[in-house]
């Protein structure tokens, strides 16, 4: 189990946020996500086998953007 | 510090939207102007400035740009919503611009009413409602973003005796920094040579200089004032107390207050829900009105009065704006959780070591039947093997060139240390320690109990099982104890000291800090269990210091973590005070009390807003323009009042 921050660009109101937890939530192996409109920042606590590829791919689907994963 | 290095580069990410919500939000006015010319013109002095239909294709082609230019990211972000079904706020305002704007082409057609210069102004408002709204809300960060900026940026260090600057990134463990007075220390480190005061405000909140001698730490981002230092760095990067702190206070935004999980719900089905809302009011009202563009106008006007920004804004505005006033006072909010929490806690549990006293006790007197020399001689090589702070104080008081051997050393955690030394046993310890191993405290009894109800803790020295003396340590009160535990009293808590001394030492310094109830003789494992007792009477806030009290901090229902010096125990605590003072928990439990009520104001309007202008939408009540403009006006609402906080006192 790891936890990666995200930068995330695009969110401009609640339901953006909202939004991309919800997307990341449904990708198999991530536990926990939050995100924060305020900072731009998000929160993913995964399974090791989810790959990086897999979160921002999460994120675009819903239309933002993953700028950075640490 | 590169970890700091990167939020500089973030920074401007707030600036840039705000500054491109500006332009968006200048060039849509002036088309809109216009506009708003033309129709008020037709409208209200039925006087047409251009005849009919030419100003229709005139707001038509004004509009255009508007909406689709200068709003084309709100209407990218809300028409995806459209294809994978994640509906956001933008899907609403695009939708009912778009068919706002589309009525303008019907019109032609001759089926309906034109609404086109009525969807550039909704567009306008949006776009200024966004750009207001981002403007609070980087006021609302203002304090965090001063913390994320706080990092050094440059430091002199001395290499092969030469003085070189350098970049904060390139900056090594064990490097030694030059801090000339004036200048940020650029990163944690310890003093190897030169004197001055250092101004720690920013980490601390404590507002006097700070004295800095050879060997004492050093915090990066604090400011030398007066002398130059020598400062080996021993942490960089993300192991600062600097970044720590900001770790701190981004890991509590990114923590959910309980409260806003309504809100949450309600803001992950709130659009898909408006839109259905919108439809069937649409259906509704031209059924019943049989009037298509009266039936359009009151569908648009249900699409963008709701708000789900309101909602979804409440809570972590405030959050955002009292955890920034926290950290500028050196409290850091863990846990959102804690600030709701707060308001339940009936009964606050103070450890006494380092908490309410200084937690470095000093040997203050010394009898013994042998030479006070010989005593601590004795006392001070096995006390050298513990690093209990009262150990210490002995080991101090000794101050010995040369340590006997001692063997077979044990800890006796609560209670003393035991060893041999030269083949004789020695056992040293408190009460409890003699009791259990049945020594006859004799002709000191009555001196140890003397010493006892000052409120000293007496170490009795045993050698092969017969008390040869007894060492006296105090460990004074801090300054502001007093009045911390006055104000506390005052506001109706009931404050609890908990602590392994005995009874008589804990009641002494109870007594003097004005503490009624007291738990003595507690071992520190039992800390947590006690609390848990204690709990069956209410909620218990417990104070100590992050590192032995972490079970008690933990099960406590706030764990109010002290911070020691240049370190921080991040995990223990769900609020952790950068400065060991206990004004600090008198200014924290204010502080999370008017933040949960902020959160509480702010929840209520969003909600009012939305149950009182919804349906008003639906009814046909409200103009889509009004609609508009009061959707812009409940987040920002929202943001402001959040920013009220700063005004409580703390």
């Amino acid at each position: 189990m790891t936890k990666k921050k995200l930068t995330i660009e695009g969110m401009h109101c609640a339901s953006c946020a909202s939004n991309i937890e919800r997307s990341l939530k449904k990708v198999s192996g991530v536990k926990d996500a939050s995100v924060i409109l305020m900072l731009k920042k998000g929160t993913v606590e995964a399974e090791d086998s989810v790959s990086e590829e897999e979160i921002k791919k999460a994120v675009s689907k819903v239309g933002y953007k993953v700028v950075k994963i640490e | 510090m590169s970890h700091l290095k990167e939020h500089h580069h973030e920074q401007p990410v707030e600036d840039a939207e705000i500054t491109s919500w500006k332009k968006k939000l200048i060039w849509s006015w002036l088309l809109t102007i216009p506009i708003a010319i033309i129709m008020l013109s037709e409208r209200l002095l039925s006087f047409s400035l251009i005849e009919m239909p030419y100003s229709i294709i005139f707001i038509l082609v004004l509009g255009f740009p508007i909406i689709f230019v200068f709003g084309f990211s709100t209407i990218k972000s809300g028409l995806r919503g459209f294809t994978n079904f994640y509906f956001n706020m933008d899907s609403l305002i695009s939708l009912g611009t778009i068919v706002a704007y589309a009525t303008g082409i019907f019109y032609f057609i001759g089926i309906v009413q034109d609404y086109s210069g009525i969807a550039a102004m909704i567009m306008a408002f949006f776009t200024t409602g966004k750009y207001v709204e981002a403007l609070a809300r980087g006021r609302a960060s203002q304090e965090i973003r001063k913390l994320l900026e706080l990092g050094a940026k440059k430091s002199i260090v001395l290499r092969n005796n030469k003085e070189l600057e350098i970049s904060i990134e390139e900056l090594k463990i064990g490097d030694v920094m030059i801090v000339k007075p004036g200048e940020k220390i650029p990163t944690d480190g310890i003093v190897i040579r030169g004197e001055s005061s250092v101004d720690e405000s920013m980490v601390s909140g404590e507002s006097l200089p700070v004295d800095k001698l050879k060997g004492d730490n050093v915090v990066g981002a604090t400011i030398n004032q007066d002398g130059i230092l020598y400062v080996k760095a021993t942490k960089i990067g993300h192991d600062t107390f600097l970044a720590h702190i900001i770790e701190l206070v981004e890991e509590a935004q990114g923590s959910k207050v309980p409260i806003q999980k309504l809100a949450d719900k309600i803001t992950s089905v709130f659009v898909p829900a408006i839109l259905i809302l919108a439809i069937l009011t649409f259906f509704n009202w031209w059924y019943f009105s049989e009037d298509l563009s009266r039936a359009i106008g009151v569908g648009v006007a249900v699409l963008v009065i709701a708000c789900p920004c309101a909602l979804g804004l409440a809570t972590p505005t405030a959050l955002m704006v009292g955890s920034g006033m926290g950290a500028n006072k050196g409290i850091l909010i863990r846990k959102g959780e804690a600030i709701q929490t707060m308001k339940e806690v009936k009964i606050v549990v103070f450890d006494k070591t380092g908490t309410i006293t200084k937690g470095k006790p000093e040997v203050i007197d010394i009898y013994s039947k042998v030479s006070k020399e010989k005593l601590l001689e004795i006392a001070g090589s096995l006390e050298r093997l513990s690093e209990h702070p009262i150990a210490k104080a002995v080991v101090n008081k000794a101050s010995l060139k040369k340590y006997k051997k001692v063997t077979k050393f044990k800890i006796l955690r609560g209670k003393g240390v035991e060893g041999e030394i030269s083949g004789k046993e020695i056992i040293i310890g408190n009460r409890t320690l003699m009791n259990e191993k049945k020594i006859n405290l004799e002709d000191f009894d009555k001196k140890i109990s003397d010493f006892e109800e000052k409120g000293n803790t007496t170490m009795i020295v045993v050698q092969n099982k017969e008390v040869i003396g007894f060492i006296a340590v105090a460990d004074a009160i801090k300054e502001d104890s007093v009045d911390a535990l006055k104000i506390l009293n005052d506001e109706g808590y009931k404050t609890i000291m908990i602590t392994g001394d005995n009874d008589k030492t804990a009641k002494a310094i109870a007594k003097q800090v004005g503490i009624k109830e007291v738990i003595a003789n507690v071992l520190p494992e039992y800390k947590a269990k006690k609390v848990q007792e204690l709990q069956k009477r209410g909620f218990v806030a417990f104070v100590g210091d992050g590192i032995n009290d972490a079970p008690a901090l933990k099960q406590s229902n706030v764990g109010i973590a002290m911070g020691s010096g240049t370190d921080i125990a991040i995990e223990a605590g769900d609020l952790v005070l950068a400065k060991s003072s206990l004004i600090g928990v008198v200014q924290s439990i204010r502080l999370s009390k008017a933040t949960f009520r902020k959160i509480k104001q702010n929840l209520f309007w969003a909600f009012a807003y939305n149950v009182i202008a919804i349906p008003l939408a639906v009814g046909g009540v409200l103009h889509p323009l009004i609609a508009e403009v009061a959707m812009a006006l409940s987040s920002i609402t929202v943001v402001t009042n959040a920013n009220l906080l700063r005004r409580a006192k703390i």
